[in-house]
């Protein structure tokens, strides 16, 4: 008996014009948390998809409780007790909870389904887990950590010994996270081991047993987060160190300069028509000011942004862009306005996935390519090279489709995108979610750099350090609501929270 | 809205019921559809028949609504007419109106859209005025036969055969498998040993059949073709235009291939007058509607019905045969 | 493992050409003397055009750099190219079973029959670019034709549609007829663009209503849908003319042909220079992120579904010209050929994937088995499975291209 649950030796996935793993390694002992840590490119998802059945390595070997296993597909990985939770779920909507966790194997006899001990074992697999969530609930109307927990109820169910979790916290709240948490080290017990990929060092630190750190596709190597000798624990310095290949000094760069007194956006009580929606938001943009949103999820501060844009509907309230009535009607009025918006989902919202990187640098400003509606390719060419030259985009070219690259290179051709058309004001809503640390540094350098070419910037961001690091002035969110603004220099950790919390269990106990 | 139908259905009353005060005979006869454009020459023959006997006639749609056409003939029963024409929409549910007319002892004669034996033959006052739908294929191979008759030199490789080309309508319809099997039977039975080179399915339309011409006249050549057949005039004329792409039938009497179709409609007669097609086979729709009239003027008033100039076959049916239509005589 | 790589099959496409080429000129030296002019027909004229581009294709690549990555195994080369070289069997077979298939006129003949199938397929691509659908197209053919045939027949024709209509200038009822497709080309786009509506749905609806205004139309007395004929020479010239026509020597060219061509570069020109072109790729790509990048989505599916109404009714207008006749029966089900002609050719269901030059093989393709099992007297029943079998195997190909990715 080996003294590792999985063992995956030397393994090598080789893409066209692309050599993703090189004689990668990963062992993960029996009842262990083992964080997969890497930028974003580094070949993490690849060597899970290996795992999974879903590629076929081109070299390497896979053992199981130290059998070889041959895994070609994830039905195959399935049986043989692994269980993959996607960071993004896509649950069968319009069917209950319970169809849900026994899709694919439903129980009952010859065909015909037992919906009484679906119902039955749905129920006590949801006890275990401490989720209060009725089993014929449409899927469709749960929040994603329940989305999540339901995956991991699957999971539980099909009697996984390995649960590889794909940034499970994306998109959680702390309480959420807490409870995850919870779950994972009661599983833990039970002999489960977890692969836990995720950027958020904190997290890491706090759930992980050992950590296996990747670059470019290459094995950096596997440390315990807790030395049993000297009882040292791994600092995030040393991790980032380790993940980018170089010192790392700062998070995040200096700021110069101050903001201007000049106000370039002033909302006034704007409400959307959705009563659960944002209600009465006021507040000041100052030129030069990066403003940041925080709050926790469901505090729609998404949707207020969208509404700015002129994606929602505003019920009430006046909004003044550089001093005269702005209304949002459509995103094509907004952007001639010299608004632009980076939306929170990259995936559904931004990029278009199937069109080369050129198409998607220049897609928001083709009438300044234009003349009577024929485009000039030069132009086009020359701009989209700059931008993407500018920001760093690594990509063999500019004909690479944007499906092919990184998350933070996608972030910054969408970025690039939005340069383009040369805005005064950038909402960027969460703009490093499922960033690695080296690209999120290039993109508060970008920001910085807009705003000292006199712009301004509305940043939503769900990531504490990053909000306090990068905001002017941070306003919080609440349930819709404006809780209060903090200024550079008052902000702890615990004021934020304390406003986003502000009416936290007012509905529940309604 | 409601106003205007109140006033036509008067206006129908009014017109309906001065008709009936005359002593004469009264028809009430009910078209499937006025739309439709054979219909349209079946009932001016019926009208125009009626005006020169005398009877008085009343005609109504049924939009192509069995519903609506049963009403009307419950309509024309409460007011006595003494005999109807029906033109069924559709001919399955026959019996119902047979039921209907025997329980009012009226007669009745159906038209164009047949009845089955059985039906018919369950009210001894049910008649059947119609054409043979396999007569049309008969006469269009007819017209080819004549046509080798009075033109050996169309036998262009001297073989005593006739090459010919088919042009089919949509796959399964009662018209298409009657007329193909036909007119090659009226071809044999003339003498003359039909060969098909090349046969295909048009579905009707002009666009197709002059595709499929195209083919044919490229993979079989010109020169090999002595005969076109087609299922309607619409092919009929397909042909025509593909044959005139390839320079034939535009007048040199050396480059000419005879075309026929069915139906007679006005495109096919003016190829005609042009000597593009050779000729066409009309559903003679004067003499099934001027026949329907005197059979129902004769069951109204008790005359022999052997006596309308119409030969009566089975006691059931008159057979009005389909008429060849060629160039002069339209 | 065979492998081709670029330099190899440069080699390879420039010794190909070069020996079509010779065996081309050679060919058509000697076959009079050696009394083989029934025998293979236009053969030799077909091995020179081949040898010509398969030289220009090797030297033309020979320009371009050589990329190592670029490799393809015979497999791979294969499946890539598999309806292509299905096809040019059974032209192969074809051609044997029946040499007179060897005819320029013959190659001519499908090129003519194509170009309304093209005009069509083009207009139809714009739908299919934006994941959506157009099943009206067929009608809208129909449409074109009737509306334009009836107002342009002879004074002395028999049975006139307008009987007292003036003899009016050519343009005008093409004219009347194409904006009669837009208006109901702007329905389409109105019900998808402000309802949300599937296209599937919306022009589904749109088709039944204007198959039902047209027979209206057609079935106006006088005319009570009898077939429109008596065509004015002039107009059925639009659709018959031949170009270059040299008596029994040359049939000439259909003006059909040059249209089409027209048209094609027309279409690549919008969708690859224009910026509505563009637009037209990204919301077939990503919906929601054109919204988000300022597009504005009901502005570009209105243009689309006009535009591509506008083509059908070029199509139709064509159609009756070339049969010199009109029926309210035309075009129906052509817009299943036309999308199974542009899914042959790599257009993309899903949106977003399509091109002008993939659209014309497919047209082609299609045309040529079509025309060529015909050639053969190939039972219709059988050709309906044959075509049913191409569109099958041509998409399975085409998806197992992508998921190779």
């Amino acid at each position: 008996m080996s003294e590792y649950l999985l063992e995956m030796k030397n393994i090598t996935k080789i893409f066209p014009g692309v050599k993703a793993l090189d004689n990668v390694q990963l062992n993960v002992r029996k009842g262990t948390v083992h964080a997969l840590m890497g930028e974003n490119g580094a070949g993490k998802s690849t060597l899970m998809k290996c795992l999974f059945g879903i590629y076929e390595p081109n070299g390497g070997e896979i053992y199981l409780e130290g059998q070889k296993a041959e895994i070609h597909s994830a039905r195959q990985a399935m049986d043989k007790g692994i269980a993959m939770v996607h960071q993004e779920l896509h649950p069968i909507r319009f069917r209950s909870v319970m169809e849900n966790v026994y899709l694919g194997r439903f129980p009952g006899h010859m065909g015909i389904v037992d919906h009484k001990a679906m119902y039955d074992k749905t129920k006590a697999l949801f006890e275990d887990l401490e989720l209060d969530v009725d089993p014929l609930a449409l899927a469709g109307d749960q929040s994603a950590a329940i989305l999540q927990m339901m995956e991991i109820a699957r999971a539980v169910d099909m009697k996984a010994k390995i649960i590889i979790l794909d940034e499970p916290t994306s998109s959680l709240s702390d309480r959420e996270v807490a409870h995850l948490f919870k779950i994972i080290n009661r599983l833990k017990a039970q002999g489960v081991a977890f692969i836990y990929i995720s950027h958020k060092m904190k997290e890491i630190l706090e759930i992980s047993d050992e950590v296996t750190i990747m670059r470019d596709g290459t094995y950096v190597g596997t440390w315990p987060v807790v030395n049993k000798e000297t009882g040292e624990k791994l600092t995030n310095d040393f991790i980032i160190r380790q993940m980018v290949g170089r010192e790392m000094t700062n998070q995040f760069p200096p700021r110069e300069g101050r903001p201007l007194d000049e106000v370039v956006l002033k909302v006034e009580h704007v409400s959307s028509p959705l009563k659960k929606s944002f209600q009465d938001v006021s507040f000041e943009l100052h030129k030069q000011e990066i403003l940041g949103i925080g709050g926790l999820v469901g505090a729609q501060r998404t949707e207020f942004v969208e509404a700015l844009f002129g994606l929602r509907g505003i019920a009430s309230g006046e909004i003044y862009l550089n001093g005269a009535k702005y209304s949002s009607k459509s995103p094509g009025f907004a952007k001639s306005r010299g608004l632009a918006l980076l939306t929170e989902e990259r995936r559904a919202t931004g990029i278009f996935g199937i069109l080369p990187i050129l198409e998607n640098t220049v897609i928001a400003n083709q009438k300044n390519y234009a003349s009577m509606g024929i485009l000039n390719e030069h132009k086009r060419r020359v701009e989209a090279d700059r931008e993407c030259k500018k920001l760093n985009v690594k990509t063999p070219s500019l004909e690479t489709l944007i499906q092919n690259l990184s998350g933070g290179n996608q972030q910054k051709v969408l970025i690039a995108r939005w340069l383009l058309t040369n805005s005064d004001i950038l909402i960027l809503d969460e703009p490093t979610r499922g960033i690695d640390v080296g690209a999120k540094y290039e993109i508060y350098n970008i920001m910085l750099e807009q705003i000292s070419q006199g712009k301004s910037i509305i940043m939503i961001s769900s990531e504490m350090p990053e909000l306090m690091g990068m905001s002017d002035r941070i306003m919080v969110m609440c349930e819709g609501r404006v809780t209060g603004f903090l200024n550079k220099g008052e902000y702890t950790q615990e004021k934020i929270m304390a406003l986003a919390t502000q009416f936290a269990g007012r509905n529940t106990a309604a | 809205m409601r106003k205007i139908f109140m006033l036509a259905f008067i206006l129908i009353l009014a017109l309906v019921s001065c008709s009936y005060s005359q002593e004469n005979i009264t028809i009430g006869a009910c078209i499937y559809r006025f739309n439709d454009a054979f219909m349209l020459r079946f009932r001016n023959a019926m009208q125009a028949e009626s005006e020169k006997s005398g009877a008085k006639i009343s005609i109504t749609d049924g939009q192509d609504d069995q519903n609506t056409q049963d009403a009307q003939i419950d309509e024309f029963i409460a007011n006595g007419v003494n005999v109807l024409i029906i033109n069924p929409v559709d001919r399955m549910t026959s019996q119902g109106i047979i039921d209907k007319a025997k329980s009012a002892n009226i007669p009745v004669v159906f038209i164009n859209r047949e009845p089955t034996p059985e039906m018919l033959n369950s009210y001894e006052r049910a008649y059947y005025v119609g054409a043979k739908a396999e007569e049309s294929g008969t006469q269009a191979g007819q017209l080819i036969a004549d046509y080798f008759k009075a033109h050996p030199e169309a036998d262009k490789n001297h073989d005593g055969k006739i090459q010919f080309v088919m042009l089919k309508g949509q796959n399964g319809h009662q018209d298409m498998i009657l007329r193909s099997k036909y007119s090659v039977e009226a071809i044999k039975a003339a003498g003359f040993e039909p060969v098909e080179i090349a046969s295909a399915i048009a579905n009707w339309d002009k666009l197709q059949a002059m595709n499929i011409m195209n083919a044919f006249i490229m993979s079989i050549g010109p020169e090999n073709i002595e005969a076109v057949i087609a299922n309607n005039d619409e092919m009929a004329l397909g042909a025509v235009e593909a044959l005139k792409n390839n320079d034939y039938n535009k007048g040199d009497p050396a480059l000419y291939i005879p075309v026929v179709g069915v139906d007679a409609n006005a495109s096919a007669l003016d190829a005609m007058d042009k000597g593009e097609m050779l000729g066409t086979v009309l559903n003679d729709a004067d003499n099934q509607g001027a026949s329907a009239v005197k059979l129902a003027a004769a069951l109204a008033s008790g005359k022999d019905i052997n006596s309308i100039g119409y030969t009566i076959t089975d006691n059931k049916y008159i057979w009005i045969p389909y008429q060849k239509v060629t160039r002069g005589d339209k | 493992m065979a492998e081709i790589t670029t330099s190899k099959s440069k080699r390879l496409f420039t010794t190909a050409g070069i020996i079509f080429l010779v065996l081309g000129i050679a060919l058509y030296f000697l076959k009079a003397p050696m009394g083989l002019n029934r025998k293979i027909y236009d053969l030799p004229i077909f091995l020179i055009i081949i040898g010509v581009c398969f030289a220009l294709k090797g030297f033309m690549s020979a320009n371009k750099p050589n990329n190592e990555l670029e490799r393809v195994s015979f497999g791979e080369f294969l499946t890539n190219n598999a309806i292509l070289l299905a096809m040019l069997v059974l032209v192969v077979v074809i051609c044997i079973l029946q040499p007179r298939f060897m005819q320029i006129r013959v190659a001519l003949d499908i090129l003519t029959q194509s170009s309304t199938k093209l005009i069509m397929a083009l207009g139809i691509c714009f739908t299919l670019l934006i994941a959506g659908t157009d099943l009206s197209a067929g009608r809208m053919v129909g449409l074109a034709a009737v509306v334009s045939a009836s107002m342009l027949q002879t004074a002395t024709y028999a049975n006139r549609f307008f009987p007292d209509l003036p003899q009016v200038q050519l343009w005008m009822p093409i004219v009347i007829a194409i904006i009669a497709c837009m208006v109901f080309g702007a329905l389409n786009g109105f019900l998808v663009a402000k309802y949300d509506m599937h296209p599937f749905i919306a022009t589904l609806a749109v088709q039944v209503i204007i198959y039902g205004a047209c027979s209206l139309y057609f079935d106006m007395p006088p005319n009570n849908s009898q077939p429109i004929g008596g065509i004015r020479p002039d107009f059925a010239q639009l659709g018959q003319m031949r170009l270059f026509s040299m008596g029994r020597d040359f049939p000439g060219i259909s003006i059909l042909i040059p249209i089409a061509a027209v048209i094609c570069v027309i279409i690549w020109f919008i969708l690859n220079k224009t910026v509505f072109g563009k637009n037209v790729y990204a919301i077939g790509g990503n919906r929601e992120a054109a919204v988000v990048a300022g597009i504005s989505v009901f502005k570009n599916i209105m243009a689309i579904f006009i535009l591509a109404s506008c083509l059908y009714g070029i199509a139709g207008v064509l159609e009756a010209a070339r049969t010199a006749g009109a029926t309210n029966n035309y075009g129906n089900g052509y817009e299943l050929d036309a999308i199974a002609a542009c899914v042959v050719g790599g257009v993309s269901l899903n949106g977003g994937i399509g091109k002008v030059s993939g659209i014309i093989m497919g047209v082609l393709i299609f045309t040529i088995i079509q025309y060529g099992l015909q050639f053969i007297n190939v039972s219709p029943m059988w050709q309906q499975v044959i075509k049913g079998v191409i569109i099958a195997v041509a998409v399975a190909i085409d998806l197992t291209k992508y998921r190779r990715k």
